[in-house]
């Protein structure tokens, strides 16, 4: 209500001016203060009651209001405050020089955005998370979705063991667990886990929120059950992220320009690796100098060989290959913006521009965006406008981080005359060996990978004020973006040493069009009546539409590594031909939302919507998505009346079915392509591309929620609990079928998934002075969440055969099991008299024979509880706060153990090793050893004995910021400046030790933000 | 007024709506926009007879590379280095990696082209477009016989020995496009499948073009009526029905006579013509056209290939049986198919087949023939009577176009060497003793000829199949 009011109130202040020109006029002339730091009030509006006459404060927070001197009472409000009620007797003057406002605590921070409408939280019934620029920033300025992750353990950023912190790799990220069969990405490119992101009301992308400078961002909305997502209907079952960035605010000109500076080091201390002395140690062992056949000439090659590297060890040599590929990354981003104008007009100009170095060489991530925000308003009607213009350009390492873990220490970096050379070892003519190449010949080449992008976003907003209660909006926004990706690898690379001289090298490029776009027509009502009943409702019609085009092709035959425009190869690898992919995907529907709140005491929202989408076969093309949640303000309640200790206590609750469209575009229909390897007299041929399921239906998520909102002990204790449970029926997963079906997959509906889960948030501030500027916070939040599959029989039996038979699969499949759990077969410990793995079958005897069908759960990687602890202490300005992850009760498979202790074949014993290979291995002088006896030949299977508790503290951000106090800053002529220094993932503590970081390793980093506004 | 407005509007919106959603993908052909056109229909149909041109079908497994080393009729080597996964075949070790793969590729792609025979058959159900002439019921009838070609195969070559064990479980078929896997059924019901869609083929193939009396529109690269009726005959010879297995092979005969598929000129064959007639392509009831024929020749037959690495057939079985041994075997080096496809290099003879005719534009170069009229003399032979003697009149008139004297008796190794003789290379062989459950043909000396067993003749189902 209180925007209408102020929007009302603008529109007055407008023509005020005009009505104040009489005769017996008073002046009234102050300044607006804020009560915590005495700070002036930019833009308050000091108005009579009747809103005949009104004038906003200036910078300086003063005003000047002319009224005719006669009893007026005057309202001073301004968003985010407090409104002031003081009576003017037409002569006390004096007592509006000064006006105190307070601080709302329940306006600003509790406006809950779902994208399509606003809701007070306080009313609303909901379950969502809404965090402001400040707090984000608080925790880290590398991304929004970095933030978030340290903000709120619902909203989980999975950590990539094979991408580690590649700045140009996105994330897989899950609100609240998955809903999905794992293995859909696989098939289809897109994560059918993925929320969905709202960027100022328009449908955006995982890239596009990444890419975007946090310091344009105002706020963040995750919203999480049935009741807030519904409106979002068949897109919603994995929860919605809702970004809104900031409006420009009026007033005359303002420049702020916000930097941030960091430093991002590589995290190596996961890796344990063998130094030289070690790793020739542990050849010995496993008789890599020792001639199989007796052939007593090799023998004397490999004594030779063996003695030579011994020699170089006594030298010295102990070369650490895991510094070469990295380096100290330098991130720095920029943000100016201009904003400015006045009631009728507003304006706002900005440049954003980043660069972020990786701690690999040779990857970086540059982002340039322009942004032009318009917001014109006349009578009823306001346009606004936001126009982006972005510019990616990202290059990558061409050799993976794995390829120097790989490198033996005994090796030299360099040869004589530190000439990089391409092989470390190679094999002297006649002696069957694999050559061993030297990471570093194939990265000093002239090789790249590298990528562009431009595209724009415009987003045109019509709004029309029918009435005070009601208002009419339609909106289109259109999104083009083009990628540009290429890669060349010099023809000198150790890849193409066996193809001919006119084959050697490689160049690829693939452009990515994609344009997408979306409209939608909305009419939105509210009104309080009676004093007691208050109604919203949003009702609209949307449309979108999303065209993807991929175009692709390779040429080969480069003859010098220095030159390496395209122009240069010698044509295209024979067979290969022109890739093109397209993907169109449109979605249509109409929707509804009530909200009614009796008294601000019983709560009762609903949201129906009504779903179209291309991607559904046309017997299933439509859906229903439909919520209901419930809330109870107790705190509200005439018994609480008098009492002073909560200041909210609500219980809510929701049901709802939102589903999930990630799915690729043509799986419901067949297609059919031609047989382009022959034609025969009677012309082209045609035959069967794709099956499609037309039966296919719509993936949904059933979404229960109850909770409760707490605020006691005048605001200093505030406690939000969930539990939820969600049941995801039909599934859609891709089927092996029997080859007789005449295809060996189809997308097809099976089985359910079935998940529980609870979180919970403490905010305790044992010192809470806001207005002295002093404020301690003390904070824990921990979720839990099991899921279980049912109904899927045995659907997925490929996928458990296929798991059982390959070295790592441990994720299975059946009735009851988690999609989390690790499956294998338990393992007794290694026999102290034979060295050989005891294995504990299914009816716990023990036995030394594996049989893949004793496998049992031995571990679940969901951990059974993980969340956030951190404190944050304000004080007068300064500000200082820790986060620390914490995660107890989970399990992994240690692929560290199993790969690089046992399990090293033939090839892989050429290769670096975890130093653990080497230590606590079964020999007749060491029978109590936790790994087998050393042996190239041994295949090891998976066990419970590689299954260890995952266990873990990580520092995730450290934060100390300070804000310059008003007097200091008008010194330098800015308006405000405030600096920050952050650390991110500052340490692990962890009770196992497994590599992370395989091609690319995690980082830390240290990034200082300045933020000045003139 | 207002609300009429708005009640349009309404309507409007939703019926735009379900038509705006209804996306046709532009780089893939989408079901409706194929199925709009006649010619629709028989692109898809070509498209089905171009893929059974692949290796995995009859491009090579199903003809002259796996179905035939099976039928023992090409020496393979012991040394693994040359021969490698030939070897496990030769001794009948299906369960390698290599041949359990191999046997899952073609079993898929069989099927494959099963689903698109029945999504081309659902589509002509429920189609409105017009079809110039008979086009309806060939491209109906095609799609069928197709249908149950492949079935029948795939029952041949993974069912049981269906004299012994006819109600075995064998392999399952699919008659519409479905979602759902179908059970395996027993090996006679089957059959009986097979033949109620060859049946119904040859109903809709009444009124074919080449009734008409002769090759016209290259229907001979088409399963027109004769073919289909062949494959009745094949196919009721196989389950055992000796009855309509003359009736349909006497059929085609008599077409044959007619002038349809004339016995091949002997001037084009015999007296080291120029450019011979190697597949005696006027005898050709059906055959694929492969733009790529003489690969199979360059990558099997060739002598010219590492040496030994190539498929001939054994010296002493050529000169002692098959085309060598006079009137107790039947074998004479005069026999047209001696003298036009084994030709000498060194001290071997090597196979000729499959080599390009010098014409290179000829249809005939691109033919892999699927079957042959030279078939329906020896069926008709097998099933005029039970006494086999009652078959030499078929056997000395096929032998007599060949060239060769008749032959005094008929036993089942005389008869046996007719059909090597015939239709060696085409992947017949191996399905003949299968049939009989007889020993297979490798050499002179019948102890090193594997005995029949079930172990021998039944492929076990492919991995694609049992596990999923």
């Amino acid at each position: 209500m209180l925007n209408f009011r102020y929007i009302l109130l603008t529109i007055f202040l407008f023509l005020g001016p005009m009505l104040t020109a009489q005769d017996h006029m008073a002046v009234l002339s102050g300044k607006v203060i804020d009560s915590a730091d005495g700070y002036p009030i930019v833009g308050a509006a000091v108005m009579t009651q009747d809103s005949k006459y009104g004038v906003v404060t200036d910078l300086d927070g003063v005003f000047e209001l002319r009224i005719p001197a006669e009893p007026y009472e005057i309202l001073v409000s301004c968003i985010g405050y407090d409104d002031v009620v003081m009576f003017f007797n037409g002569k006390n003057k004096s007592a509006f020089s000064k006006i105190v406002m307070k601080v709302n605590a329940t306006q600003l921070d509790d406006v809950v955005v779902t994208g399509v409408y606003e809701r007070k939280k306080e009313s609303f019934t909901g379950a969502s998370a809404t965090f402001k620029t400040d707090q984000l920033k608080s925790v880290g300025s590398a991304n929004v979705l970095q933030s978030l992750k340290t903000l709120d353990p619902s909203f989980k950023m999975m950590e990539s063991t094979q991408f580690g912190s590649n700045p140009n790799m996105m994330p897989d990220i899950e609100i609240r667990g998955k809903t999905s069969v794992v293995g859909l990405k696989e098939e289809y490119g897109t994560d059918p886990n993925q929320p969905l992101f709202i960027l100022d009301g328009f449908e955006t992308t995982l890239e596009t929120i990444m890419n975007l400078n946090m310091n344009r961002v105002a706020s963040v909305t995750i919203l999480k059950d049935a009741a807030s997502t519904a409106i979002y209907g068949s897109k919603a079952s994995n929860g919605v992220v809702v970004v809104e960035t900031k409006a420009p605010s009026r007033g005359r000109l303002q420049l702020s320009y916000k930097g941030d500076f960091g430093l991002s080091l590589a995290d190596l201390s996961d890796y344990n690796l063998m130094n030289s002395r070690e790793k020739l140690d542990f050849e010995i062992l496993a008789g890599v100098y020792k001639d199989k056949s007796g052939n007593p000439f090799a023998q004397v090659r490999l004594d030779n060989l063996r003695n030579e590297r011994l020699k170089e060890i006594e030298r010295g040599v102990d070369t650490y290959w895991l510094s070469e590929p990295v380096r100290p990354g330098f991130t720095h981003k920029h943000n100016i913006y201009a904003e400015g104008g006045e009631d009728k007009i507003r304006y706002g100009i900005g440049l954003s521009y980043g660069n972020v170095g990786g701690v690999m060489k040779e990857s970086d991530r540059q982002t340039l965006e322009g942004n032009v925000d318009l917001i014109y308003r006349t009578g009823k009607f306001q346009f606004s406008n936001k126009l982006t213009i972005n510019w990616l350009d990202t290059t990558n390492p061409t050799v993976s981080f794995a390829e120097y873990a790989y490198a033996n220490p005994y090796y030299r970096k360099y040869g004589k005359d530190g000439v990089i050379e391409k092989y470390l070892y190679y094999p002297e003519e006649g002696v069957e060996d694999y050559p061993v190449a030297n990471p570093l010949w194939n990265a000093h080449l002239n090789n790249w990978d590298m990528s562009s992008g431009f595209g724009f976003t415009n987003n045109f907003i019509f709004e029309w004020f029918v009435l005070e209660e009601l208002r009419m909006r339609a909106k289109f926004g259109i999104t083009k973006q083009d990628d540009d990706e290429q890669t060349r690898l010099s023809p000198l690379h150790s890849q193409f040493d066996d193809l001919g001289e006119t084959e050697k090298g490689l160049y690829t490029h693939t452009q990515i069009k994609d344009l997408s776009y979306e409209g939608d027509v909305s009419v939105t009502y509210g009104k309080l009546i009676a004093k007691k009943h208050m109604i919203n409702a949003v009702a609209g019609f949307n449309f979108s539409s999303d065209k993807m085009q991929v175009y692709g092709y390779s040429a080969n035959g480069f003859t010098d590594d220095q030159f390496d425009a395209p122009s240069f190869a010698n044509g295209y690898p024979s067979g290969d031909k022109p890739d093109y992919n397209e993907s169109l995907k449109r979605a249509a529907s109409f929707y509804i939302n009530g909200g009614y709140a009796y008294s601000d005491r019983y709560l009762l929202d609903f949201n129906y919507r009504l779903d179209g989408a291309s991607m559904f076969g046309t017997g299933n093309r439509f859906r229903n998505t439909w919520s209901v949640g419930l809330g109870w303000n107790i705190h509200k309640e005439p018994f609480m009346k008098d009492n002073e200790f909560f200041s909210l206590l609500k219980l809510r609750s929701s049901v709802g079915n939102p589903g999930n469209q990630n799915f690729s575009a043509y799986q419901a229909f067949s297609t059919y392509k031609f047989n382009g390897w022959m034609t025969n007299i009677f012309g082209a041929g045609v035959i069967l591309n794709a099956l499609g399921n037309t039966d296919l239906a719509w993936q949904e998520t059933t979404n229960y929620d109850v909770g409760v909102d707490l605020t006691f002990w005048g605001e200093r204790i505030n406690i939000t609990a969930d539990y939820y449970w969600k049941d995801t029926d039909p599934l859609l997963a891709v089927i092996t079928t029997p080859g007789s079906m005449g295809v060996t997959s189809v997308a097809m509906n099976a089985g359910s998934q079935k998940t529980r889960g609870w979180e919970a948030a403490l905010r305790i501030s044992p010192i809470y002075r806001p207005s002295e500027g002093i404020n301690w916070n003390l904070s824990v939040n921990a979720v839990s969440v099991r899921s279980r599959y049912a109904d899927i029989g045995d659907s997925f039996s490929a996928l458990n055969e296929s798991g059982k038979t390959s070295l790592y699969g441990t994720t299975r499949y059946y009735d009851g099991g988690s999609p989390t759990a690790i499956w294998a077969v338990r393992s007794a410990g290694i026999d102290p008299a034979t060295g050989k793995e005891l294995f504990i079958t299914k009816d716990g005897t023990y036995s030394f024979t594996y049989d893949i069908d004793d496998e049992v759960v031995v571990g679940d990687t969901q951990p059974k509880i993980e969340g956030l602890f951190g404190t944050m202490l304000y004080f007068k300005g300064l500000s200082v706060s820790c986060y620390f992850r914490y995660r107890w009760g989970g399990q992994l498979f240690n692929t560290s153990l199993f790969q690089k202790v046992e399990n090293i074949g033939t090839e892989d014993v050429y290769n670096n090793q975890d130093r653990r290979a080497l230590y606590d291995r079964w020999s007749e002088t060491n029978r109590e050893a936790y790994f087998k006896g050393i042996s190239m030949v041994q295949k090891t299977e998976k066990s419970s004995r590689f299954v260890m508790d995952d266990n873990a503290v990580i520092g995730e951000s450290f934060n100390i910021g300070y804000e310059f106090p008003d007097r200091i800053v008008r010194r330098m002529h800015m308006g405000a400046l405030n600096v920050q220094l952050t650390m991110t993932d500052v340490f692990r503590a962890t009770t196992v030790r497994v590599e992370r970081g395989i091609d690319y390793p995690f980082a830390r980093s240290v990034t200082l933000a300045v933020g000045v506004t003139f | 007024m207002k609300r009429i407005v708005i009640i349009f509007f309404i309507i409007f919106i939703s019926l735009s709506c379900t038509a705006w959603l209804d996306v046709k993908p532009y780089d893939k052909i989408s079901e409706d926009e194929l199925f709009s056109k006649e010619d629709g229909f028989l692109k898809h149909l070509n498209g089905i007879y171009i893929e059974l041109n692949r290796d995995m079908l009859y491009g090579s497994t199903l003809t002259v590379e796996m179905l035939e080393i099976m039928g023992g009729s090409y020496v393979i080597g012991t040394d693994n280095s040359i021969w490698g996964n030939y070897k496990d075949l030769a001794e009948y070790n299906y369960g390698t990696q290599y041949w359990r793969a191999r046997m899952n590729e073609t079993w898929n792609k069989a099927y494959s082209l099963i689903l698109n025979c029945n999504l081309l058959l659902e589509n002509l159900e429920k189609t409105s477009v017009r079809f110039t002439g008979e086009n309806y019921k060939l491209i109906k009838g095609e799609a069928l016989a197709l249908r149950a070609m492949l079935h029948f195969d795939m029952l041949r070559l993974f069912g049981p020995v269906i004299s012994r064990n006819p109600h075995q479980k064998s392999i399952p078929y699919y008659k519409e496009y479905t979602l759902t896997p179908n059970d395996l059924l027993a090996a006679s019901e089957v059959a009986q499948e097979i033949t109620n869609d060859l049946l119904e083929a040859r109903i809709l193939l009444a009124n074919d073009p080449i009734r008409e009396g002769a090759v016209t529109g290259n229907r001979n690269l088409r399963l027109n009526y004769y073919a289909v009726a062949a494959l009745l005959a094949r196919t009721n010879l196989y389950f055992g029905d000796k009855e309509s297995a003359y009736y349909y092979s006497t059929e085609v005969i008599r077409a044959a006579d007619e002038g349809v598929f004339p016995f091949v000129d002997r001037s084009l064959v015999t007296g080291s013509p120029e450019d011979p007639d190697r597949i005696f392509s006027s005898e050709v009831i059906f055959a694929l056209s492969h733009s790529q024929r003489n690969t199979l020749f360059k990558n099997y037959y060739d002598p010219s290939r590492i040496p030994n690495y190539v498929f001939r057939m054994d010296n002493s079985l050529m000169s002692n049986l098959i085309f060598g041994g006079g009137a107790m075997t039947g074998g004479n080096q005069d026999d047209y198919r001696y003298r036009v496809n084994w030709v000498a290099t060194g001290s071997n003879r090597y196979y000729y087949k499959y080599a390009d005719m010098n014409d290179t534009g000829s249809i005939v170069n691109t033919m892999i023939p699927m079957i042959r009229l030279g078939e329906m003399y020896l069926i008709a032979a097998e099933s005029v009577s039970d006494d086999l003697d009652g078959g030499l009149y078929y056997v000395n008139k096929l032998r007599a176009a060949r060239g060769v004297a008749a032959l005094p008796s008929l036993t089942q190794e005389n008869l046996q060497y007719e059909y090597i003789r015939e239709l060696y290379s085409e992947g017949q062989i191996f399905f003949m003793y299968k049939r009989m459950f007889s020993r297979i043909l490798r050499s002179v000396n019948e102890k090193e000829n594997p005995q029949p067993s079930d172990a021998l003749f039944v492929v076990p189902l492919p991995d694609s199949e049992t596990e999923n």
